[in-house]
């Protein structure tokens, strides 16, 4: 009888393997995985859900199965209660300790989460002044600075918004990282969002004879994103193309689209990168070697967060390039 | 031409400071608040032109004070300006569920910028 009821329930289990797509037995299977489990919550295998669920199970499986023998044995209801109570005792505790592990990964959570936001905010408020207060210096008090004070001004204003920019990036990083990288989705006019990019890196591009030319049609159709991080990524884009680019280059920068998606590129004739290292450009903190050598200044983290934010708003970003001829980045978002 | 009346409701003194320096020498009537409840108590007073408001505030954070001065019919329709170093996206769609005409990150915009917006807002309102 007791062998019997084991076989149905293997039946039954694997009648129910045969019904689910891989996608659930996939997460079946990671649900399984402990090791990544405890990696993704920062704590120890042996405080996993997971793992807990399983040493619970199998202490009531234990439990129950010599209940049933010492029940076979004995005719005394005492010892079947008194069984009985051990399991339930042994279910409570480890459910207690369950519940107790998953409180505590929701505090961690929320602390990482409150971390983020105070260290951004905390980060950014002096950062904002030291850039506001050397405006004010660059544009409404430089009667009084002679050449030398006014350089050393300008100095500490563009370092001041190297290192917004840095705070921002690793901000950013932290954020994919813990997969709290948070999106917002409204209909976007990417269009509009070039333009004003244009608009902010044109002194730059003019200081080093670089032609900026945009083709669009007229009418584009709508996409949703994050309007912000969509424009940090067009930004990153058309900053690299002029960053790399020789004087007197040109940059071409399109918006069309192909099927369902709507395509972004940025053609440059820069330095370009080397094939040998294709395969890493979008890595975290990665920089080809020529890029190096040609611009000392950059984090290597702009086309990881890019990445990160296209594939997150549903697209795609891809590029082809060949050293010293140049390169072009694309990305597509898809229509709505 | 009459001077466009700003109120800026910041706590934090520097940024306070240049933000009143450089809206002055641009030409706007400036006043300026250092708490949500006395910015509020400004607003429905002087009726400015716009608002540039900070979020996190003493007293009042910026949100009560935009629910406040949308809730009163002789300031629910001044723009307002969130210029804040908060940057989450929850941060960011709330401010526009309860009334923001635009949302700044300071960091992220020079004063040239913020002037540039406030100019672009006032364009809009007229």
């Amino acid at each position: 009888m007791f062998h019997s009821g084991i076989w149905r329930v293997l039946c039954f289990v694997i009648m129910w393997y045969n019904q689910h797509s891989v996608k659930t037995k996939m997460k079946i299977v990671n649900d399984l995985n402990l090791k990544k489990q405890a990696e993704d919550l920062g704590v120890k295998v042996w405080l996993t859900p997971g793992f807990l669920f399983l040493v619970m199970g199998l202490v009531a499986a234990v439990i129950m199965t010599a209940t049933y023998y010492i029940s076979r044995n004995s005719d005394d209801p005492k010892i079947l209660v008194i069984a009985e109570s051990l399991v339930a005792i042994v279910i409570l505790v480890i459910g207690s300790a369950i519940i107790r592990m998953v409180e505590q990964i929701a505090k961690v959570n929320k602390m990482k989460s409150e971390f983020i936001s105070i260290a951004s905010h905390q980060l950014r408020t002096p950062l904002s002044a030291i850039q506001w207060e050397t405006e004010l210096l660059i544009t409404k008090y430089k009667k009084g600075l002679n050449e030398k004070q006014l350089e050393a001004v300008s100095t500490i204003g563009s370092s001041v918004f190297r290192m917004i920019k840095l705070v921002n990036d690793l901000l950013d990083v932290t954020r994919i990282e813990q997969k709290r990288l948070i999106l917002r989705k409204i209909y976007l006019d990417i269009a509009k969002i070039t333009e004003e990019v244009i608009g902010g890196v044109l002194p730059l591009a003019r200081a080093r004879n670089i032609e900026l030319v945009m083709g669009t049609k007229k009418k584009m159709p709508q996409v949703m994103g994050d309007p912000e991080k969509i424009k940090m990524v067009i930004e990153n884009l058309v900053n690299n193309a002029i960053k790399y680019t020789a004087n007197k280059g040109k940059i071409d920068i399109k918006i069309t689209t192909r099927e369902k998606f709507l395509v972004f590129s940025v053609k440059d004739n820069g330095v370009g990168i080397p094939e040998e290292q294709h395969s890493r450009v979008f890595d975290k903190f990665f920089r080809s070697d020529n890029a190096v050598r040609y611009q000392t200044e950059g984090t290597g983290l702009g086309l990881y967060i890019a990445k990160n934010i296209i594939e997150q708003s549903g697209g795609r970003i891809w590029f082809n390039s060949v050293e010293n001829l140049g390169s072009i980045f694309y990305f597509s978002l898809p229509i709505k | 031409m009459n001077k466009k009346k700003i109120l800026v409701i910041e706590d934090e003194a520097t940024l306070h400071r240049a933000l009143l320096e450089y809206l002055v020498s641009e030409g706007f009537d400036v006043l300026s608040a250092l708490d949500g409840e006395i910015g509020v108590v400004m607003a429905k007073k002087e009726k400015p032109d716009l608002v540039l408001l900070d979020i996190i505030l003493p007293k009042k954070d910026g949100y009560q004070v935009m629910m406040e001065l949308k809730k009163n019919p002789a300031t629910k329709s001044i723009p307002i300006i969130l210029l804040t170093n908060l940057e989450s996206p929850e941060d960011i769609q709330k401010a526009f569920d309860k009334g923001a005409t635009t949302y700044l990150i300071k960091s992220d915009y020079k004063l040239e910028d913020v002037v540039k917006k406030i100019k672009e807002t006032l364009g809009k309102k007229n």
